[in-house]
C-alpha cells in the first residue's frame, strides 16, 4: 500500500509586494522502505514540500493539493491528530543540527527526554538513547552521552538528530540537506546512516537535498525541480544516465567529475514566474512555444515524467 | 620563471594544544594551481591563513618574491599585499553588509593606489563585466546578491590589485553545484588570462582533480604533494567503498 502520495501541492507565501510560488503542481507517492530525492538548487521550493507534508509551514502560507499518508489526508487533519502524528509516524532530520539542539542538554538526553515524555524511566531512556547513539555509529556512545552538543563535530551533530528522528520508528523520514556543510568523509558517513535506516527499520525517506552525489548513491527516485515545479521525475539511475529535460542534463553536467560544464543564467524569482516555461532563457533546445506556453509535466506513471515541449528521448 | 612565485620551508603551527601541521614544505609555480586536501579540522585553512599572514606561523618560511612573509615588518607586509590576496567560504561574510557593491570592488584599488571612487570604478569596470556582473548590480547590498553573485564580486576586487597568488578557501562549498561550475570556470578563465597561482582548499576531491595541478594532503599534520593521478589513486583507497560517490 502507498505510504505517501502528494497530488496537485501548490505552496505560495503571500507577500506586501506579490505572491511567492513557492511550490506549483507538486505530485509524486512514495511506497514503505523506498527513498525519493527532491533534488534541486538553492530556491527551487524542496524544503517547502517538506515542510508542507509535516505541516510546519508557517501559518501566513497558502496550501491547495492533497498529501495522503497512510491513509489520512494530512491537510485536513485536525491539529492535535497531526501532532500526534509527527514525531511519531512521520519525523523530519532538520537542516541545521546546530541550532535543533538544546545547547545546555547533555547528547544522551537529547534523545532520552523523548522516551521519558512518553513514560519512560529515566535509565531505561538513557539506556535507549545509548543503543541510539550507536546506531548512527556515535561510538563509545557512554561518553558522547554525557558529552554536549558543542563538543561534537558538525558531522557527529547531523547523526545526533537522525538518531531522535529514528528514535520512535517512524515510517517516514524526511531528511533536509543531511549533508550541507559536511566534509567528504562525513558525507560518506551519514550517506551510509541513511542508508542502514532504511535496511532495518524498512522506513521511506524523503530525501531533500541539493547534493546529487548523496541522491545518486541513495535514492530509488528523483524528482528533480526547478524554480518551484518538478521537470522531471524518474528512477534515480535512469535520471543520472538518461537525462531527459535540458535542465537535469545540465545540472549533471555541471558536475566536477562530469566536466564541470557551466551553466549561464539563473533560475527566475518566485516572485515573477515567467508564463512559459521556467527554463527557457537558459535552454539551448528551445523553440517558440516554449516561451508562451507552461508545459505539462507528461506522466508515463505517477513517478515517471517530463516537464518539457522537447524532451530527449529516454 | 626561475623562482617559484611562493615557497613553504619546514612551516609549522600549533596553538597551546599541540601542533595542526608541522614541516609543511612546497612551492607554488607562477600560473599553476596547488590544492591543499584534507578533512574539516587537518589545518587546511590555517595553512591557508598563515600564508596571507592572517594567522602567524610558529616555524618556518614562507617565501615570496625572495622574501620571507613570516618576518616581515607591517609596512612591508602593506606593500607586498595586493600580490597575494585571498577569497573566502562564505560568501555571505565575504562583503561589508553596509556597503553597496560598487563601493566594496572600488574599495581595495581605493585603498592601495589611493584614487577616489570614481577613479577606481572606472578602472575597474571591464574587470566587473568580466566577471560577468552587470551596471544593474552596483547599486546593490550584499544581501541582495546571491552566492554566486558575491563571489564574482570577490574575484573582481581581488583581480583589480593583479595578484600573483591567491588563496581560495573553499571559495564554491557553499554554492549549487551549476554556480559551482561557473565560479570555477571563470577562476580557469582568469588564470589563464592573468597568469595567476592558486592555492585552493577543499574537500571535494572531484572539485580538487578539476582545478589542481597538485595536491597537498594534510592528515594528522602532515602534508604529501601528489600529482593529480596519484591524488584521485589515494582517494579511492581511502574512500571506498563508503564513499557517495
Amino acid at each position: 500500500m502507498t505510504l505517501l502520495t502528494v497530488q496537485d501541492l501548490n505552496v505560495h507565501f503571500p507577500t506586501g509586494e506579490g505572491s511567492v510560488h513557492a511550490s506549483r503542481d507538486i505530485s509524486f507517492s512514495m511506497e514503505p522502505g523506498e527513498v525519493l530525492g527532491l533534488v534541486g538548487e538553492t530556491g527551487s521550493g524542496k524544503s517547502v514540500i517538506g515542510q508542507a507534508i509535516i505541516r510546519l509551514l508557517p501559518t501566513s502560507a497558502k496550501i491547495t493539493g492533497q498529501i495522503r499518508f497512510d491513509g489520512q489526508e494530512l491537510t485536513i487533519l485536525p491539529d492535535h491528530t497531526m501532532h500526534a502524528l509527527r514525531g511519531r509516524s512521520i519525523s523530519l532530520v532538520p537542516q541545521n543540527p546546530s541550532g535543533s539542539l538544546d545547547p545546555l542538554v547533555r547528547n544522551g538526553m537529547q534523545i532520552a527526554e523523548i522516551f521519558i515524555e512518553r513514560g519512560a524511566t529515566k535509565n531505561m531512556a538513557w539506556e535507549k538513547a545509548r543503543d541510539l547513539l550507536v546506531a548512527v555509529g556515535l561510538v563509545p556512545s557512554d561518553q558522547i552521552a554525557k558529552e554536549y552538543p558543542h563538543e561534537l563535530s558538525g558531522g557527529m551533530r547531523q547523526r545526533l538528530t537522525t538518531s531522535i528522528a529514528i528514535a520512535e520508528h517512524s515510517r517516514l523520514i524526511i531528511a533536509d540537506e543531511p549533508t550541507k556543510g559536511l566534509d567528504y568523509h562525513a558525507r560518506a558517513t551519514t550517506a551510509r546512516v541513511l542508508s542502514d535506516i532504511r535496511t532495518r527499520e524498512n522506513a521511506s525517506l524523503l530525501l531533500i537535498t541539493h547534493d546529487l552525489y548523496l541522491a545518486e548513491h541513495l535514492c530509488d527516485w528523483i524528482a528533480v525541480l526547478y524554480a518551484g515545479e518538478i521537470i522531471e521525475i524518474g528512477p534515480a539511475h535512469q535520471i543520472f544516465t538518461q537525462p531527459r529535460h535540458p535542465y537535469t542534463k545540465a545540472l549533471i553536467g555541471a558536475m566536477p567529475k562530469n566536466g564541470l560544464v557551466p551553466l549561464d543564467g539563473q533560475s527566475p524569482s518566485l516572485m515573477a514566474i515567467p508564463d512559459g516555461c521556467c527554463f527557457t532563457d537558459r535552454c539551448s533546445c528551445h523553440s517558440e512555444i516554449c516561451s508562451k506556453e507552461r508545459p505539462d509535466l507528461i506522466q508515463e506513471s505517477l513517478n515517471g515524467g517530463v516537464r518539457c515541449h522537447h524532451p530527449f528521448s529516454s | 620563471m626561475s623562482s617559484p612565485v611562493l615557497q613553504l620551508t619546514g612551516l609549522s603551527k600549533s596553538y597551546g594544544h599541540g601542533d595542526i601541521f608541522s614541516g609543511i614544505s612546497f612551492e607554488v609555480w607562477s600560473g599553476k594551481t596547488v590544492g591543499l586536501f584534507g578533512q574539516s579540522g587537518s589545518g587546511k585553512s590555517t595553512l591557508g591563513r598563515c600564508i596571507m599572514r592572517l594567522e602567524a606561523p610558529s616555524s618556518g618560511y614562507i617565501t615570496m618574491q625572495g622574501m620571507d612573509l613570516a618576518r616581515m615588518g607591517l609596512r612591508k607586509l602593506r606593500e607586498l599585499r595586493p600580490s597575494f590576496q585571498m577569497i573566502f567560504q562564505h560568501p555571505e561574510v565575504s562583503l561589508n553588509p553596509r556597503m553597496t557593491l560598487a563601493e566594496s570592488v572600488a574599495e581595495p584599488l581605493m585603498v592601495h593606489k589611493g584614487i577616489g571612487i570614481d577613479e577606481a570604478l572606472k578602472e575597474i569596470r571591464p574587470l566587473i563585466s568580466r566577471v560577468g556582473l552587470r551596471d544593474e548590480h552596483l547599486a546593490r547590498y550584499p544581501h541582495q546578491l546571491s552566492g554566486g553573485e558575491v563571489q564574482r564580486a570577490v574575484l573582481s576586487r581581488i583581480f583589480s590589485l593583479q595578484p600573483k597568488l591567491v588563496v581560495a578557501d573553499e571559495p564554491t562549498s557553499m554554492l549549487d553545484v551549476s554556480v559551482q561550475a561557473q565560479v570555477l570556470r571563470l577562476m580557469q578563465d582568469l588564470q589563464k588570462e592573468t597568469g595567476v597561482s592558486y592555492l585552493f582548499i577543499s574537500h571535494d576531491p572531484d572539485v580538487m582533480s578539476v582545478m589542481c595541478d597538485q595536491v597537498l594532503w594534510l592528515d594528522h599534520g602532515n602534508g604529501v604533494m601528489y600529482d593529480r593521478t596519484a591524488f584521485l589513486d589515494r582517494v579511492k583507497t581511502e574512500y571506498n567503498p563508503v564513499a557517495p560517490a
